[in-house]
């Protein structure tokens, strides 16, 4: 089976990464096309961060509607 | 593995539509569409307003079932509260998305295409038989699909593009961040839309009041994120809300990303057609991208079905899609996004004194055109706007 994406190249080590605060978020998906390595998946439920593919380039945090998006230490 | 001729990825406008017209083109077609959520037309992420023209391309509106309100008048607030009133006649319609996105649906599988709700593509790559080998996914498990064809209608969050290495990736400037609730027990003129400028309302966009009903609307904002000092479209519009609606009842809300940007520069490749919001087809000044999409998606169905029926799904021959789009509105898209620009230099004093020199027209003389030939009279800095618009 092929791989659902091209593996993005290895992030220089981020101090910080984004994270979702999944009660706040509402899964609305803008924060999607914002991240530069396709970090952040939409799910049937839930949106979720790879915390190992997130840079740390913070181009998410402040566009979120609801300020679901904090950075937090790698 | 189950084999589709078209894969519609994302049951909105534009995936409906391209489905539809994928299958009225060639019937013999095996079209499926999916939808990742359990239903069709939820959750609502969307204004819900739709010019009258564009929308009876597609679908009459007189009396049908998933209308909200007739909209006769546009009032535009200056950012000191002054309204100017612009528009008289059939302006257009609110909708309500949530049925007309099931009939748009509903319509897709008349045609004899297979929606699948609950269902969502978890990833795809080329085989070497020139299809695509997608990862469908739902409630019960995984499942590799091939597809000769696959049409991406998923979206501002979309992912088709990315999985089929097109550059779908947005800059923040051009990103609205937009928050809407739907309130009741409100007073405003139930056949207007009201739209509001102002760096304090909302900084790189503007504040609305849709009509859902007499006494009820939807009420929100887009804001650009890098003009906010900080602050959420969601604060934006509690402020908003409280200054001219005090007394209003919240009875639902939403979020969501408007992309305000042209459209991709290649929003195709080998087997793959992107549509609507996923391939940045929405008006950039106005944020409108109902009936974008849908005139989107009707193209992307017809070329997806004559190059199946051609042999050739090619990014060659799948090429004809963009040159289609641009020519029909994504040139124009060009300009609104020149004019967007401009605009966003100016404050709030301009505006301020613009709808004054507007109010100063007759009511009944106020055209669009006539409006822009006082303005630029009296404001001498519009010009180069003017300029950048028309070039």
């Amino acid at each position: 089976m092929p791989a659902p994406a091209p593996a993005p190249a290895p992030a220089p080590r981020a101090t910080a990464v984004a994270a979702v605060d999944l009660a706040v978020c509402d899964r609305c998906g803008l924060c999607l096309p914002l991240c530069p390595p396709a970090a952040i998946h939409l799910m049937l439920t839930e949106l979720v961060v790879d915390a190992a593919a997130c840079t740390g380039c913070r181009k998410c945090i402040a566009p979120c509607p609801v300020g679901a998006l904090t950075m937090v230490p790698a | 593995m189950r084999d589709v001729d078209v894969l519609v990825v994302g049951a909105g406008p534009a995936g409906s539509v391209a489905a539809l017209e994928a299958r009225r083109a060639a019937p013999e077609l095996d079209v499926v569409l999916l939808e990742r959520d359990p239903a069709v037309g939820r959750p609502v992420r969307c204004a819900e307003g739709v010019g009258d023209a564009g929308l009876r391309e597609f679908a009459d509106p007189d009396g049908a079932p998933w209308v909200a309100r007739r909209i006769t008048r546009v009032i535009f607030l200056a950012p000191d509260d002054t309204e100017v009133r612009v528009a008289e006649g059939a302006v257009g319609w609110i909708l309500d998305r949530t049925r007309f996105d099931a009939a748009l649906a509903d319509e897709a599988a008349r045609a004899g295409a297979e929606v699948l709700v609950g269902t969502e593509a978890a990833g795809m790559a080329r085989a070497g038989d020139g299809r695509w080998r997608v990862r469908v996914r739902d409630s019960r498990g995984e499942a590799i699909w091939r597809a000769r064809v696959v049409i991406g209608a998923d979206g501002v969050e979309g992912m088709v593009g990315r999985w089929a290495g097109l550059d779908t990736r947005v800059p923040a400037r051009d990103m609205e961040s937009c928050a809407q609730d739907v309130v009741r027990g409100i007073a405003f003129d139930p056949e207007a839309i009201y739209l509001q400028f102002g760096r304090a309302v909302a900084p790189g966009g503007y504040a609305w009041v849709f009509p859902k009903g007499v006494g009820v609307a939807n009420v929100g904002l887009g804001i650009v994120a890098l003009r906010a000092n900080g602050r959420t479209a969601r604060q934006y519009l509690d402020a908003w809300l409280a200054r001219r609606y005090p007394h209003g009842e919240r009875i639902g809300g939403t979020v969501g990303g408007v992309i305000v940007h042209p459209t991709l520069a290649r929003p195709y490749g080998d087997g793959v057609l992107l549509a609507g919001d996923a391939a940045h087809m929405i008006n950039p000044l106005s944020g409108a991208g109902i009936v974008n999409a849908m005139k989107a998606g009707r193209l992307a169905g017809r070329t997806a079905a004559a190059a199946i029926r051609a042999g050739d799904t090619s990014a060659a021959r799948l090429a004809a899609y963009h040159r289609a789009w641009m020519a029909l509105l994504g040139e124009d898209h060009l300009r609104y996004y020149r004019l967007k620009q401009a605009l966003e230099g100016m404050d709030d004093a301009f505006f301020n004194r613009l709808a004054r020199t507007v109010n100063a027209i007759p009511a009944e003389r106020r055209t669009l055109g006539r409006i822009f030939a006082h303005a630029l009279v009296r404001h001498p800095q519009l010009v180069p706007v003017a300029a950048r618009f028309f070039v």
